[in-house]
Order: C-alpha cells, then structure tokens, then sequence
C-alpha cells in the first residue's frame, strides 16, 4: 500500500498541474479527493486494516491528501491568473502622457531661504550654532563696538540706514557677534544669518540683503583654521575649488582678506568669461582676525583669547549656485523665478 | 584712484624695468593694493585722427559693406575721404575715430590703402577694441558731436599724446591713505619687481635777500588741529598754461589742467598724496596766516563759486578775521590765484583728520584734498611735497623762491616705536616658523626699519607715511600680507562647542514655519522690508506706530513695514499681471512697530502671512477644482498653528480695511490677538487689485506663537478596543456657532468621548428658515474595555439634553 500511495501522489501531482482548464481540474478533483475518489476510497479501507497499522496509514494518507489539495490549489489560482491576463489585455489604455494630479500643490522655498539653510548645515556639522539679534540696532552695535567709531572712514564702506541716530537698520550682522559675546564667555563658535540693510540701489545692489557672519573665538585660533573652515564652507558649497584669500580691510578684523573662489564657469581660466569679468575669481566673502579693539569691547582678553570671523551674502552665494544674474530678482517675487525652487 | 605706469617707474631705483602690467596688477593685488582695472593709455595710437562721415552709401559689390566719405575738417570743400565699412551702427553726420594709412592699431594690425571688393579704401573707421581703449568690439567708438575734427584721438581721449602708457584703476581700502600716491604706490610695487623706491635729488635753495618771515607770518592755534605748516613765498610768477609734460600727467589720470600755478600743486598731490594750497599774495592782506578752528557761524564762498555755512569746530585758514580756506577741504574765492598773479604763498600742511571728514561730510564736498586729508597727515610728506613744488616752480615757470620757508614743526616729524613680539605674529597668522629676520626684511621692502631686540622681539620703527600702523595687530597684518597670505596653512579646528548652547529656538522656530507652509504647497516669498507710505495707505495700515526711514532710497522705500501683506498683494498684482493665476504665497520675516519701552524704540515682531488665490488647486484635466474662501484660509492657518504649536485657537469677528467684513476673523489664542484671517475685502480687490479672482490672506505673530511651541511628540499607545462611532444630527438657529455646540458636546459627552468632527452642515428645504442643521460624528474609545451599548447611549443622552436645554436644538432622526 505504501508504494501505492507514493504512485498515486507523484501521478496527482504530474497530471494536476498540467491540466490545461478549470473543466480538467474539477475532473481530476473529483477523481483524486471526490466523494468516490481514489484518496476517498483509500480512506474508507483504513478501518480494514489492524489498529496498529491503521494508526500509521491513517497519518501517511492524510499526507496525501494535503498535498494533493495544495497542488490543485495551485493550479487553481495559476488557471484563473491567466483568464485575469487575458482579460486584462483587452482591457482599453490609459493615456499615460496625461498630467498626473494629487491633490497637494507643490511649494517652494525662496532660493535664499535654500542657500541659508545648507550653508548653517554645512556649518552646524563643525560645531557652529545659529545666532540671531534684530535688525534694527544701536550705532554702538553695528559700528562703535566693532571698532568703527564715529567719523572713522570706514564708514563709508556701508552706507547706513537710519530711523533716528544712534538708531539704524543694521549694515552687517556683525552685531550679532557683539552682542553673543557679551553674552558668553569663550569659547564661542556662532553663525549669524539674517538681513542686513543698505543705502544702495542699481544693476548690482539692493537695500536689502541677507548674511551669514560666522565668529571663531578661543585660546589659539589663528588664519589658518580661518582658511581650514572657509575651504571646508566652500567645498561643501560648491565642490572642491581653489580659494585665494586677498588682503583686504575692515574695522572689525586684522588680518583681514577678500575671500575669491576660482569662477565655477571658466574654471579660472578667465578667457571671455562673463561670470567673473574674464579675472577668473569670483569675489565670495570677507573675513579675517577679530581685532583686538572688539575683544576690548566685549569684555575680553585679547591676550588670551583670538578668534575669525567672516561674511558672506547669501544672495550673492544663490546667484552662483543657481546661475541667478540679476541680483534685483531675488525680490520680485516672480513666480516663474520662485516655481524654480520646487525641490 | 588712477596712477599711470610711466609716472610710477620714475621713482624706480632701477630703471630698465621690464614688466608686464597685468602681471604687476595681480601681484599688488594680492599684497591687498587692489588694482581694478587697467587701461591702454592713448598715447601711442598716433595716426588715429578724429572724423566726421559725410555720405554712406551701399557698397556695389557687398551687401554687408558700406562705403563712406569721411572728412577731417568742418570747412566747407574739406577733402573726402572713402572709406570702406562693414559696422552697422553708422549714420551719416556720426563722428568717430579713423585710423589713417601708416597706421599701426594694437595687434600690430598696420593701416593701409587698400581696395575692398573693388572700392578703394583709405583707411579704417575704428570701434572701442580696435584701438584698444575699451572691451566694446560690437559697433564703432562714436565720439562726442563737438570733438574737433582733425584732432588726434589721443588728445580727445586725454590721453599723454607722445608715449605709451598703462593706467591702473586702484580701488583702495580706506586705511591705506598711504597709497593715494605715486611714491605710495611705488613704494608697494618696488618690491614686487625686485628693485627699490629711488631716493630724491636733495633740493638746493639760496637763501634770499628776504626772509620769508619778513613778508608773512604763521600762527597755528592748536597744534593738535594743524601738527605742522609749511608756507613758502614765491614771486616773478607768470599765470599760463603748464608745459606738456605737467598737462599729459594730469590728463592720464583724469585731472583737468588749469595753469601753471594749480597744475603743480595738483601734480605734487598726486605724487606725494600732500595736496597743497596757492593763495594769492596780494590777497593775504594782514600779512599774517593763522590756522585755527572757527568760533561761530558763517557764510564763506569757496574757489568754485559756491557758499558753504562756516560751522563752530572746522578747521580754517584766517587772514586776520576774514577765513581765506576751508582747510584741506577747499580754498576760497577770496584768495584764489588770478589771470594777473605774481606772487603766491604755498601753503604744504597737516591737518586732524577727523575734524576734515566731520566738516567735509557735513557740507557733502568731497575734493581730491579731503579725500587724503580725511584720512591722515604724513607730516615728512608735508615737507618733501613743498619742496619739490618748489623746485618745479622755479625750474620750470621761473619763480624766484624765498628761503628758508616757514615751517611750524621745523624740528621734524617724531617717529615712533613699536615692540613687535614675534609670538603674537605666529599665534595670529598660523606661522609657527616665521623668523624675526624674515619679519623684519618684509618689512624693510616697503621702508619699514626694525632692529631685533631680543630673540622674539622686534623693536620696529613706525614711518611717517604709514599712519595706519598704531598697533602690534596693525604690524601682524603687514607681515601677513607681505609675506603672502597664501603661504599660511589652513587647518579645520576642533569644535569648541560647549553645552550652553545659544538659543537657536527662534531661528528655528521661523524655519519650521517656512517648512510646514513649503509642504502645503506654498511658494515662499521675499519683500523689502520697507514700502512706501502709499502702500500703507491703500491696504489699510496706515498708523501711529510706523516707523520711518531718516534718509531712505526714495518715497517707495520709507516705511517700515507693520505687516507682510501689503508686500504679498504687490507680489501677486505682479504676478497677475504676467499672466499668472491661482497663486499660493507665504512670507516669514519681520514686522516693525513703534514701541517707546524698546531700546531702539522700534518692536520687531517675527510674522509670517500667506495669500491664496483662485483655484485650490491648478486646472486639471480631470475636473473642476474648488475656489478658495475663508475656510481655506482658516483650514491653512489651523494647519499651521497644529504643526508649530499645542495650543487651540479662536477664531473671533474682526473688523480691519484688508480684510471682508463678514468673510474674515480675528485669530485669538487665549486672550491674545495673534493675527487675522479671511477673504480680502472687496473693495481693495476692485480699486488698489483690480481683482474679482477669490484672494485670502492671513497673518500671524510668531513670536506669541513661539511661546507654545510644539517641543517634541509625547507617544500615547493605541486602545487595544474597539471604538463605536455614532452620528447626531442637530437644527439650531442660524446664529449658533458651531464650535459651541462641539465645546458643549464635548462637555456633555464624557470622558469616553474622544472625537467630535461635523460633517454636514446644511440650510434649505425640510429646515425652517432661520434654522440650520449641522451633522457630528462622535467617536467613543476606552483604552481599557469594549464599550457597552448603554454606556454610549447615556453619554448620547446627555448631549442632547444639554443641546436642547442650551440651544433649543432638535436632534434630526
């Protein structure tokens, strides 16, 4: 009965999966685990047989039967899976070149918003923590403390805004600095985003502006970790690309340095290049040593402690980045310019 | 500021310099001498002569050529010239440079008669490029209708007529007022080209039969307002034209001559940044000069015609009473040199600078002397310039000079001593290797002499000319940039980060805002923060507590704004305007009010505001979408609000000119005004809008907001019941809100009640008129059973016993 049995499974199995129609099926169904069918009757015997044996039969027919349900199952579902196919390809196409639509519109984030954002990223990866003061200070913030006294030329270097003096529109976010620094003792380490004001309007400025100052204070800070943050800045920014660093001026830093970047559309080779007025340097920032008058100012020791700082203007960043050539559209708020920062 | 390469190689102790101009320019560049830009002088485009087109016709042979006749004189009969051309941006009358036969244009591009497709040609019309005096190659130079015809184009173009030249446009910072020179600039370029400054011929003067005492005296009042004046005395003068080579140096750089006397002492000014003065003799007529600070004030008429009010403080140049000279700003009328004049004092002096930036920035005169006098004095410059006008005076326009001259610091200029510690340099510049000897060698090649005190020390002597340098942090600088601020190494520092972090929380905060709006499908916009007091006006937020600008841009520009929307709405009239529709804009950035309780009087209120208008969404193919109204609006701000922060809101009747009166609301949080909401009133979207498209709009105070902020999530785990959701229909008078029956279902329903949301709310047939329906849906939950049928339906019970009791409403079944 054993081999019998091994027969009548393997013989199930070959002919249920090949049956070739749901008709065929039900017949082989029948035929194996029907009311009459071969397993049915094999079941009925069982009571034939001694109690020790029927025991073990009983189990091993059982086995049987299970896997001979599976495999018409099986079958089952693959015959029906392809009716479903061949309904389905006559079923009529969409017309896949059709907009898609969900109902969520999609926004944007103004470009400067964007440029801001990954620059603080870039720089709370080193350990920088976002700053902020308002934008309307006192002369004491914006100029005096930073080493800019009244009278001193460098004042024309921003022409200002003014409500009433001492009360101005900041120049710069160099307050910023002053004011976290009378606030904290070294060591410091901040960024200070936000809009800056100036008196200046034609083809390449606006009266408003945003900027990022970053400040570095602590026992040996010297250029050089001003030049190491300003490389690693940058390459994030705008991929590995040569730097130079041009002496330069302000009140608030000695050392000081124009910060260029080798121009990311002729690669410094200057030739016609439109981006960088054929110099092959794209100007991107100031920056240099906090002097030692603005230590002074806030309290503290100059001998003790050194520090860096450095601006940038985000609208000039975002330009570069984005390819933006008029610096006048940052504000227009052109939606046709603000749909393009989707992503 | 403009200095000509040929001026400067003179003060070269070399003088076989070859160099390469772009090469110089990027090399002082980079030692912090900015060169902006450098021009071709002129000077060796000989044969390029001015003329005027008198005829064009087609050319017969080529469509894309002209031939022109061009003349070189107005006379009537003045001979033609034919001339090909192939620029299109000529007409007949036009003047324009011709560069003539024999000709050699930069390029070595040579000029010769020449027959173009069968037309002779005698020459070329030229643009800007091809004679090298501007980038612009597109079209011809077209030179000014009255250039004298025949004239060589260097002199129109002021050019130094007989040599070739280069001209660096210099763009200085303000603390190197060293540099306002040629010597300046020299003494920054010798280095670069491996030579040296070339020391000045000592001047001889006999001393004369008079003493310059014996015909004027000088008096300074402060010494601290004038440390040093020198006045020299000179007669036999003849007032004429200076000769060539004075004028061609003053034209390179863009100096118009005057005569003799004015040329030299603007020549000496460009050479040694020391402008000097001339006054007439004759005119000084107490004989004395006396240098002194006004007492009060008064009217005095400058040199160039104009009346300045004379202010307590400034510094002026007295005859007796009567001021003759603003000083280092502009002399006077009153004493200026004449057509007649024989004799002069010239007068070589320093002066505080602050006092001349204070006075000239109040009477908004910027000359070329109170732009180097507002920066600093060198006091040996004082001297040498006087001298050497002097010697050109005499050598030149045969002045007899007085000598000695009168000089109130005749003793000399003090030097002072700085104690440079070369530790100080290393920490600062990163150089740990730096040498004292190397230090002291940068130095020493601009005219900087130091000496080593001991091993770390140098004991550097601070020149005259550098009145910048006051500190050791001034000598760091110097030494970093001589040394080259490439060669410092860059090093990316540990995080000295401490755990007391600055509070980020309102940065952040700004920016989540952006972000939740952002994923709402807004667009996010920037506007200036200030507008025009008209704008104000027209939506409405014309107010007692603007704050205004003291000196703005213009009138569009003078208002701080009080709230984003009026920038939103010109945002979208642009827009609408270029053809643009259903737009969905948000702003976050500041508002500013009056506030007499803050330190700048002015309040900064973080704010963000949206606009929507038209469709929900845009148009697609699929259907119809949904105008925008006040619940938008609403949804969107409560979208917002749930996203910051945990608090509810209100949402009250509001009454403001932006906003429709019976389609808008006041946002409450609490007791608190938070901002506003709603459909923009109609009359502003007919008259300021020209609009019928629907437009909502709201603001709100983020910093109130802020202080709810949303700090984190709180997890509750899920009821591992079954919850049973129930419908409840009510008909109550119109004038109920719907959030009092909510409060009150949720007051009655108990603490099993977990959700109450309507879902219908309906007017018309089958409700009587005045009545609404609203329809709830009520969902109950226990986290630690399956609810019982009667629990719910006592809690169902007593919510419509309480609507009945207090609105009087009727459950619908």
């Amino acid at each position: 009965m054993n081999d019998n049995l091994e027969s009548i499974l393997s013989e199930a199995k070959t002919n249920v999966s090949a049956a070739p129609s749901k008709e065929e099926l039900e017949r082989l169904r029948v035929h194996y685990v029907g009311k009459k069918g071969v397993i049915t009757s094999l079941l009925h015997q069982l009571k034939d047989l001694p109690a020790e044996k029927r025991k073990e039969m009983g189990a091993k027919l059982n086995d049987v039967k299970t896997n001979v349900e599976k495999v018409l199952k099986l079958r089952q579902s693959e015959l029906g899976r392809k009716d479903l196919e061949e309904q389905l390809s006559k079923a009529p196409a969409l017309d896949l070149s059709l907009p898609g639509q969900y109902s969520a519109a999609s926004g944007s984030l103004h470009p400067v918003t964007r440029v801001m954002e990954e620059f603080i990223q870039i720089m709370k990866r080193i350990g920088f923590s976002v700053a902020t003061g308002p934008e309307v200070e006192l002369d004491y913030y914006n100029f005096e403390a930073l080493n800019t006294p009244e009278h001193h030329p460098a004042r024309d270097m921003q022409d200002t805004f003014y409500i009433e003096p001492p009360v101005l529109l900041r120049s710069h976010t160099s307050p910023v600095q002053i004011r976290a620094m009378k606030n904290k003792k070294p060591p410091l380490q901040i960024i200070a985003p936000g809009k800056v004001y100036r008196s200046d309007y034609d083809m390449t400025h606006v009266p408003m502006f945003h900027q990022i100052e970053g400040l570095m204070v602590d026992e040996h800070i010297s250029f050089a970790e001003l030049k190491g943050v300003l490389h690693y800045l940058v390459k994030d920014l705008f991929g590995a690309r040569p730097l130079r660093f041009r002496p330069s001026y302000f009140p608030f830093t000695e050392p000081s340095a124009e910060v260029d970047m080798q121009c990311i559309s002729c690669r410094g080779s200057g030739k016609e290049c439109r981006v960088c007025k054929s110099t092959g340097w794209l100007e991107i920032g100031g920056c240099g040593m906090v002097h030692p008058n603005v230590f002074r100012h806030v309290g503290y020791d100059p001998d003790q402690v050194s520090g860096f700082a450095f601006g940038m203007g985000m609208e000039r960043i975002a330009m570069l980045k984005y390819g933006i050539d008029d610096i006048r559209s940052f504000f227009e708020n052109d939606l046709r310019m603000l749909e393009q920062f989707s992503c | 500021m403009l200095v000509s390469l040929n001026w400067l190689k003179e003060h070269f102790a070399k003088t076989d310099i070859k160099l390469d101009p772009r090469e110089l320019a990027d090399k002082l560049t980079m030692r912090g001498v900015h060169v902006a830009g450098i021009k071709r002088s002129t000077g060796s485009l000989t044969n390029v002569v001015v003329g005027k087109i008198l005829q064009i016709e087609k050319h017969p042979n080529a469509d894309r050529l002209r031939v022109t006749q061009v003349v070189f004189s107005e006379e009537e009969g003045a001979e033609k010239h034919q001339i090909v051309c192939g620029a299109s941006n000529i007409a007949e009358g036009d003047i324009v440079p011709i560069a003539l036969p024999g000709c050699v244009l930069p390029g070595d591009f040579a000029i010769k008669i020449s027959t173009i497709r069968g037309v002779e040609s005698r020459g070329m019309i030229c643009s800007g490029k091809e004679l090298g005096v501007s980038e612009d190659g597109e079209g011809i130079l077209q030179l000014p209708k009255h250039a004298v015809l025949g004239q060589p184009l260097s002199k129109l173009l002021g050019g130094n007529g007989s040599a070739e030249d280069t001209i660096f446009e210099f763009e200085l910072t303000p603390n190197r007022h060293d540099c306002m020179s040629v010597i300046g600039i020299a003494r920054e370029a010798a280095p670069l080209l491996k030579t040296t400054l070339k020391e000045p011929k000592p001047a001889k003067f006999k001393a004369g039969a008079h003493r310059t005492s014996s015909i004027i005296k000088v008096e300074v009042d402060d010494a601290a307002l004038c440390p040093r004046y020198i006045a020299r005395v000179m007669d036999g003068l003849k007032v004429q034209e200076s000769p060539d080579w004075i004028k061609e140096r003053l034209e390179a750089v863009g100096i118009k001559p005057i005569n003799n006397i004015v040329d030299v002492t603007n020549y000496i000014m460009l050479e040694f940044g020391q402008p000097l003065h001339a006054f007439d003799l004759r005119r000084i007529e107490s004989g004395s000069i006396r240098v002194g600070a006004a007492k009060e004030q008064r009217d005095f008429t400058l040199l160039n015609g104009d009346t300045v009010q004379i202010e307590p403080g400034d510094i002026i140049i007295w005859d007796g009473e009567r001021p003759i000279a603003l000083a280092g700003i502009m002399g006077g009328l009153n004493s200026q040199i004449e057509d007649n004049t024989t004799s002069i004092v010239l007068e070589s002096a320093g002066f505080d600078p602050i006092q001349i930036r204070r006075t000239a920035k109040r009477l908004g005169i910027v000359s070329e002397s109170s732009k180097r006098f507002e920066k600093a004095s060198d006091l040996a410059a004082v001297a040498a310039a006087s001298e050497k006008a002097a010697v050109i005076l005499r050598d030149s326009m045969g002045a007899n000079v007085y000598h000695p001259p009168i000089d109130t610091n005749e003793y000399g200029v003090k030097e002072h001593v700085l104690a440079v510690d070369m530790r100080e340099v290393r920490k600062i510049t990163g150089l740990p290797n730096l040498s004292a000897e190397h230090a002291a060698d940068l130095l020493d090649s601009i005219g900087i002499s130091s000496h080593k005190k001991s091993p770390n020390v140098l004991s550097v002597r601070l020149p005259s000319f550098r009145q910048d340098l006051k500190s050791t942090i001034d000598l760091v600088e110097e030494v970093a940039r001589l040394n080259g601020y490439e060669h410092i190494p860059q090093n990316l520092p540990l995080s000295v980060a401490t755990y007391d972090r600055l509070d980020e929380s309102s940065f952040e905060f700004e920016n989540r805002a952006k972000h939740v709006l952002f994923n709402l499908g807004l667009k996010e916009a920037i506007n200036y923060s200030f507008i025009s007091e008209d704008l104000c006006k027209a939506y409405g937020f014309l107010n007692d507590n603007l704050v205004r600008l003291k000196n703005p841009l213009s009138e569009e520009m003078k208002v701080l704004r009080t709230s984003l929307l009026p920038g939103l709405l010109q945002n979208y009239l642009y827009n609408i305007n270029r053809k643009a529709a259903d737009l969905k804009l948000f702003e976050v950035g500041k508002t500013f009010f009056f506030d007499p309780n803050e330190e700048t009087k002015v309040k900064e209120v973080p704010t963000v505001a949206g606009l929507i208008s038209g469709h929900h969404l845009n148009p697609h193919w699929s259907g119809k979408s949904k105008e925008v109204d006040f619940y938008h609006a609403k949804g969107l701000v409560e979208i917002l609000v749930r996203q910051l922060t945990t608090v509810y809101l209100n949402f009250e009747p509001i009454n403001i000119p932006v906003l429709h009166p019976k389609r808008s609301a006041l946002i409450k949080l609490g007791l608190k005004e938070v901002g506003f909401v709603g459909e923009v009133h109609p009359h502003i979207k007919d008259s300021v809008l020209e609009t019928s498209e629907p437009l909502v709009v709201f603001e709100i105070n983020l910093e109130v907001l802020r202080k709810y902020a949303r700090s984190g999530v709180r997890y509750k785990a899920p009821s591992k019941f079954p919850g049973v959701e129930l419908d409840l229909a009510f008909v109550v008078d119109q004038t109920v809100s719907a959030q009092s029956l909510v409060d009150s279902i949720k007051h009655a329903g108990g603490q099993l009640l977990s959700e109450v949301s309507i879902f219908d709310v309906y007017q018309g047939e089958h409700i009587p008129a005045n009545k609404k329906s609203l329809a709830f849906r009520l969902n109950f939950l226990s986290s630690d059973r399956t609810l019982q049928e009667t629990e719910v339906n006592a809690s169902k019970d007593g919510i419509v016993k309480a609507l009945t009791e207090k609105f009087q409403a009727q459950l619908r079944s």
